[in-house]
């Protein structure tokens, strides 16, 4: 199983250890922002699978901001964010932004622990139908070679076949010479191939 | 779990699905056709698969469904580079200044190209943008770009023209997406001066192709791999009759017209091959 790495992005220290120590204890890995900026500086150098983030924050990035720099950077990380009661029209109009899904507070961990476990399972997903399409692209590479030269090589024998059918039906010269001629040519198309 | 396919069952599915849809399947593939129709048994209300294909040979729309589900849509933007390269380098240019030596005065210069299993249009759209980029001004030409599928799905994606971020992700630059999309919600939308250039229209390559005209360059990759050796036969030799004599068939870049086609003389261009008539 793939494993995440994860941002969680909260300007309230206590929820923020809380959240850390919950994700930890399960074995994913953990980065920490306190704001939105700090958060935005740490995205534009770092990969996270998942950003979780608050969604109200202090500053100029709140939530929103960190979502739209996250699918800006590195669209393949996902978003979820946290949501008080009240704002729950903002959460929706984040997931129209690309967030892949909301979660409100007082946070139920289970529940969290539940969702980043589906992301696990999809990034697996998604990570076994890029391998395959990869050995799928190598593997009509390869072929695609061979069979193009093969192409090339049977028009170019059959104009040869038909020169030397050409050759052994020309009535001016006697049978020797034609013979002659016509074996030469195949011992060019024979020192060609081998 | 899907309901089993009994076997009697597979053998006039796969019957039907070949005379739809030209695709043809081998026994070995039950469970491609278990995983694919499966859910169409509960959604129709069908308690087997002969039932299924009873109900399906007079409703044109699950008919439809059936065809959307049985095929294997894969496709991008500017999938491979080497028939691109081909386009822009070689075939484009030489079919202006063939096509330039016979017009007098300010005709505009027809070209007409064919993406033949266009699926969701990226391949057309490739191409459209590949001309725009080209051609500069493409009022100088007389463009007549068509892209035709099998799946009504497909092909109403295609005029559309909306594409996910999956889509788009996968085959086309930065550069290019800056350009020639506009962003819809999460989704990307082609932008009109592409959109007008590219007609899509439902079309099932295992009919007679009356009505297509022909074409300058016609774009058949990797859907004849679906079809059987006789069924390949037919559809190439209908291509060829819908080729000018001077036109340039491109074809999967894993396929072969060897034992196919003999109209059809392999060429050589950098690292791509493309296919002409004999003359």
């Amino acid at each position: 199983m793939t494993d995440l790495k994860i941002l969680v992005v909260e300007d309230d220290p206590v929820t923020l250890l809380l959240i850390k120590k919950k994700i930890i204890s399960t074995d994913y890995e953990v980065e920490t922002a306190t704001n939105g900026e700090e958060a935005v500086n740490l995205i534009s150098g770092n990969y996270y699978d998942v950003v979780l983030t608050d969604l109200m924050m202090p500053g100029d990035i709140d939530g929103i901001g960190v979502l739209e720099a996250t699918k800006k950077l590195c669209s393949q990380t996902e978003v979820i964010l946290i949501t008080a009661y009240a704002s729950v029209d903002n959460a929706v109009e984040a997931m129209q932004k690309g967030a892949s899904d909301y979660i409100q507070k007082p946070i139920n961990f289970d529940e969290l622990l539940l969702r980043l476990d589906k992301i696990r399972g999809l990034k697996a997903l998604i990570k076994d139908a890029v391998d395959l399409r990869e050995a799928m692209d190598v593997t009509e590479k390869n072929a695609g070679h061979t069979i193009q030269d093969l192409e090339l090589e049977i028009s170019h024998l059959q104009k040869r076949i038909s020169e030397i059918k050409k050759v052994l039906s020309m009535e001016d010269r006697d049978h020797p010479k034609r013979i002659n001629i016509a074996l030469a040519m195949l011992s060019a198309i024979e020192n060609n191939l081998s | 779990m899907p309901l089993k396919i009994k076997t009697d069952e597979i053998k006039v599915i796969i019957k039907y699905i070949h005379e739809i849809s030209g695709i043809s399947l081998d026994h070995s593939k039950a469970y491609l056709l278990e995983t694919r129709l499966g859910h169409f048994l509960n959604e129709g209300d069908c308690s087997s698969y002969l039932d299924l294909y009873q109900k399906a040979k007079s409703d044109k729309k699950l008919e439809g469904k059936i065809i959307d589900a049985i095929s294997t849509n894969e496709t991008l933007f500017f999938r491979d580079k080497g028939p691109f390269d081909l386009l822009r380098n070689k075939i484009i240019p030489e079919l202006i200044d063939a096509r330039s030596a016979k017009i007098r005065g300010n005709i505009p210069i027809p070209i007409r190209i064919w993406s033949a299993a266009c699926s969701t249009g990226q391949e057309l759209y490739s191409i459209a943008i590949l001309l725009k980029e080209l051609l500069l001004d493409v009022k100088k030409y007389n463009l007549k770009l068509l892209g035709t599928d099998i799946s009504d799905t497909a092909v109403s994606q295609a005029s559309y023209g909306k594409f996910n971020k999956f889509e788009i992700e996968r085959g086309l630059a930065k550069d290019k997406l800056a350009k020639f999309f506009s962003p819809d919600g999460v989704n990307w939308k082609i932008k009109d001066e592409i959109r007008v250039m590219a007609n899509f229209k439902k079309f099932n390559l295992m009919f007679p192709f009356n009505g297509l005209g022909k074409f300058d360059i016609i774009f058949c990759r990797n859907v004849a791999i679906y079809f059987s050796l006789e069924d390949r036969k037919k559809i190439f030799n209908n291509i060829s009759n819908a080729l000018e004599k001077d036109g340039s068939l491109i074809i999967g870049s894993s396929e072969a017209l060897t034992g196919i086609c003999p109209k059809f003389e392999p060429k050589r261009h950098l690292n791509s091959i493309f296919y002409q008539l004999k003359q």
